[in-house]
C-alpha cells in the first residue's frame, strides 16, 4: 500500500486550501489506480498545529499532536503540500511547519506542491517559493505543481475545467514518479550517528577501554 | 553515602527577576552559587554541580575555580559540573584542572563531560564546531591517557602531539575522577559514554521523557555490548526540575511568572503542558516525590539525580527555601522509597571510595597487574 501524507496549510474555514488538497489527494489516487498502485492517505491539516508548531520552535520539542502529524510525515511514500499564498511566498505557518520537521524527513520523498491565492498572478510562488524549499529539504518534487487563484474556484468543478485539467495532468506526473520512487525508505538520523561514531570510536588509537 | 546520589545542577545564569525587575550582579550572582552549594551540604543533599558557559548572562566560565573554592568550605559533597566542555576545553587542561581540585577536595569531584552546543564558543578556544564530533572522541581519549599513563607520548589530528608528557599533579591515589557524558538527546554521546564503560547522565529537563527513555536505553543496552557488565550495571545520572511549596497551588502561582519568561521555554507552552510533557514538577513536595520515583520506570533503577532549582531569576531566599524542603522532606524518603526494590545487581553510584575498592579488588584477583591503572601499556 502507498501511503500519501496531504499537508494543508490554510487558516480559513471553509479553506480553498483544503479544497485544493482534497482535489489532489483524489486524482492522484485515482492516478495511481490506472498504474495498480493502491493508495492510502493521511491529511495532516497545519491550523490547528500553529500553536505546537510556534512551541517547538521555542522549546525545540514536538508536543504530541504535532510528532504524531511528523510521524504521518515520516511513514509517507508520497507528500502532497498545499499553501496560501501570503505575501508572494508561503503563509509563514507553512514554512514554520517545515521548519521544525526534522531533518532528512523529506530526502528522496516524492512531493507533489500546491498552492491557493487571491491572485492568479502569484502562481510563481510555486516556482519560486515551494519548489526550491523542497530542493533544499532532498525531496523530489514534481515537475508540474497547482495554482488555484480564486477566480479557479469560481468555475464550475467539473473534470473539463481549466483547474481540473491542471490537477489531472499534475497528478498523472505525479504517479509516474511515486511508482518510480517506490516505497519511501525512512532516514533514521538517530541510528546514522549511532553508527558514525561508531567508526570514528572504532577507528580511535586502540587503547584499552576497561 | 547511600546507592543513589542527590543533588543539585546549576546553569550559572544571571536572569532578571520578572515579579521584581531586580537583576543581580555578576559578584551576586557567584557569591549565591557558593551560598547555595554549601546549603546543599547543609541540607544533607550529595552532589554540587555546575555548568561551564563562556557568554553572558553566565557567570560559570571556570568551574574549577568556583569548585576549589566551595572545597575549601563543605566537607562531605561531590563537587561536578554541568558540563565541562571536552570540545573546546584542552584536555591537558581539563586533567590539570580536576588533578588539583580532586586533591584540594580530597576525592569528592567527579567530572561531567559535554559537547556544548554554543556554536560562537568554538572559536573563542581555537576549535571549529563542525569538528564538534571528531573533538570530542580524541579530546576524551587523550583526557584518559593523561589520567592513567605516567608518560604519554600521543599524536592526534586535532591538537599538536605530545611526547613524553606526565600530568602533574597525578590524579589523587592514582585514581582518575569519574566520568560521566551528559546529553540531551545525542545518541553519539550515549555511545562515547558506553564505549569506555564511563556514566551517562541524560539531562533529562526541558524535554519529553521519551527522549530520554530512548537515550538511556541506547546507552545501556551499548554498555553490555562493549563488554562492562549487563545493562542494569551501567551507571544513569538523570537531571530534573523542581519548584516546590507546601501547598500546591502556592508552588504554582509563585513559579507562574519565572516560568512563563524563562530563558530557554519561555514564551511558549503553558506551564500546565510544560509540566505535562516535560519531567519539570512544580507542586507539593509529594507531587515532587512521586513524580520523581516514576523515573525509574522508563530509565531503570539509577545512580545520581540532580535537580535544577536556581535559574529564571529565582531569588536566592527561594532557591534556598526549596533546598530546605528537598532536604527534610523529600529526599530522605526517595532515598527510601528507591531503595525499595532496588534489584541487587544495581550498582551505587561511584565515589572515590568506591572507586579505590574496586581497583584494590581487580588488583587482588591479578597479582601482578602493574601497581596503578595508570600505568596501562599502549
Ligand atoms: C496575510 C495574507 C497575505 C496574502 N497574500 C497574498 C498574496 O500575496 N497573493 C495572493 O494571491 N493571495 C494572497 N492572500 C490570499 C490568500 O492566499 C487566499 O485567500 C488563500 O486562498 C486562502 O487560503 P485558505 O482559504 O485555505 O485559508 C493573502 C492572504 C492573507 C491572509
Amino acid at each position: 500500500m502507498t501511503e500519501l501524507a496531504v499537508i494543508s496549510g490554510g487558516l480559513r474555514e471553509p479553506s480553498s486550501t483544503r479544497l485544493l488538497a482534497e482535489r489532489l489527494e483524489a486524482s492522484v489516487r485515482k492516478e495511481l489506480g490506472t498504474l495498480d498502485i493502491a493508495a492510502g492517505s493521511s491529511f495532516v491539516e497545519l491550523r490547528p498545529l500553529g500553536h505546537p508548531i510556534i512551541d517547538a520552535m521555542i522549546t525545540g520539542f514536538a508536543a504530541p499532536a504535532l510528532e504524531e502529524a511528523f510521524e504521518t510525515v515520516a511513514e509517507a511514500d508520497g507528500v502532497i503540500a498545499v499553501t496560501p499564498a501570503f505575501n508572494a511566498s508561503f503563509s509563514g505557518l507553512f514554512k514554520s511547519f517545515f521548519d521544525v520537521l526534522p531533518e532528512e524527513t523529506l530526502s528522496d520523498m516524492p512531493v507533489l506542491i500546491g498552492a491557493t491565492g487571491g491572485t492568479e498572478r502569484h502562481s510563481l510562488v510555486l516556482e519560486h517559493a515551494l519548489r526550491p524549499m523542497f530542493s533544499y529539504l532532498h525531496a523530489i518534487v514534481s515537475p508540474r505543481g497547482v495554482y488555484a487563484a480564486t477566480e479557479d474556484f469560481g468555475a464550475p468543478a467539473q473534470e473539463g475545467s481549466a483547474l481540473g485539467r491542471r490537477i489531472t495532468a499534475a497528478a498523472a506526473d505525479y504517479a509516474r514518479l511515486v511508482q518510480g520512487c517506490g516505497s519511501h525508505q525512512r532516514r533514521d538520523a538517530f541510528t546514522e550517528e549511532l553508527t558514525s561514531m561508531e567508526q570514528l570510536l572504532g577507528g580511535s588509537d586502540g587503547e584499552s577501554r576497561r | 553515602m547511600t546507592d543513589m546520589q542527590w543533588g543539585i545542577f546549576t546553569v550559572g545564569d544571571v536572569t532578571r527577576d520578572p515579579t521584581t525587575g531586580r537583576t543581580p550582579s555578576e559578584a551576586e550572582r557567584i557569591q549565591d552559587t557558593v551560598t547555595i552549594a554549601r546549603k546543599v551540604e547543609e541540607v544533607g543533599l550529595d552532589v554540587f554541580a555546575t555548568g561551564e558557559h563562556h557568554n553572558p548572562p553566565f557567570v560559570p566560565s571556570s568551574p574549577t575555580t568556583l569548585l576549589g573554592h566551595i572545597a575549601a568550605l563543605t566537607e562531605r559533597i561531590i563537587l561536578s559540573t554541568s558540563t565541562t566542555l571536552i570540545t573546546t576545553n584542552d584536555p591537558v587542561k581539563i586533567a590539570e584542572d580536576f588533578s588539583v581540585l580532586q586533591h584540594l577536595s580530597a576525592g569528592r569531584t567527579d567530572v561531567m563531560l559535554g559537547r556544548g552546543n554554543t556554536g560562537p564558543v568554538y572559536p573563542w578556544f581555537g576549535q571549529d564546531i563542525r569538528q564538534a564530533l571528531p573533538l570530542s572522541v580524541e579530546h576524551y581519549g587523550l583526557l584518559r591517557r593523561l589520567w592513567r599513563e605516567e608518560v604519554v607520548d600521543w599524536e592526534g589530528k586535532l591538537r599538536s602531539p605530545l611526547q613524553g608528557f606526565t600530568l602533574a599533579p597525578r590524579p589523587l591515589d592514582g585514581v582518575p575522577p569519574f566520568v560521566w557524558h551528559a546529553s540531551i538527546r545525542t545518541p553519539e554521546v550515549a555511545e562515547l559514554a558506553a564505549y569506555y564503560g564511563d556514566g551517562f547522565f541524560a539531562n533529562h529537563i526541558f524535554w519529553p521523557s521519551s527522549h530520554t527513555q530512548k537515550m538511556v536505553e541506547l546507552y545501556r543496552r551499548r554498555f553490555a555490548h562493549y563488554g562492562h557488565g549487563t545493562p542494569t550495571e551501567a551507571i544513569v545520572g538523570l537531571g530534573g526540575q523542581v519548584f516546590m511549596r507546601r501547598n500546591s497551588q502556592d508552588a504554582v502561582d509563585e513559579f507562574r511568572p519565572y516560568f512563563d519568561n524563562a530563558p530557554v521555554y519561555g514564551h511558549g507552552p503553558s506551564l500546565e503542558e510544560f509540566t505535562s510533557m516535560t519531567p519539570l514538577t512544580v507542586g507539593s513536595p509529594a507531587q515532587v516525590i512521586e513524580k520523581t520515583l516514576g523515573f525509574r520506570d522508563y530509565v531503570g533503577d539509577y545512580q545520581r539525580q540532580l535537580f535544577l532549582i536556581d535559574h529564571a531569576g529565582l531569588p536566592l531566599k527561594t532557591v534556598l527555601e526549596q533546598l530546605d524542603l528537598l532536604g527534610e522532606e523529600v529526599v530522605p524518603v526517595l532515598r527510601k522509597e528507591f531503595a525499595i526494590g532496588r534489584p541487587a545487581g544495581v550498582p551505587a553510584a561511584p565515589t572515590h571510595q568506591s572507586l579505590l575498592r574496586a581497583r584494590a579488588a581487580s588488583e587482588a584477583a591479578t597479582p601482578d597487574a602493574t601497581p596503578t591503572e595508570g600505568l596501562t601499556k599502549q
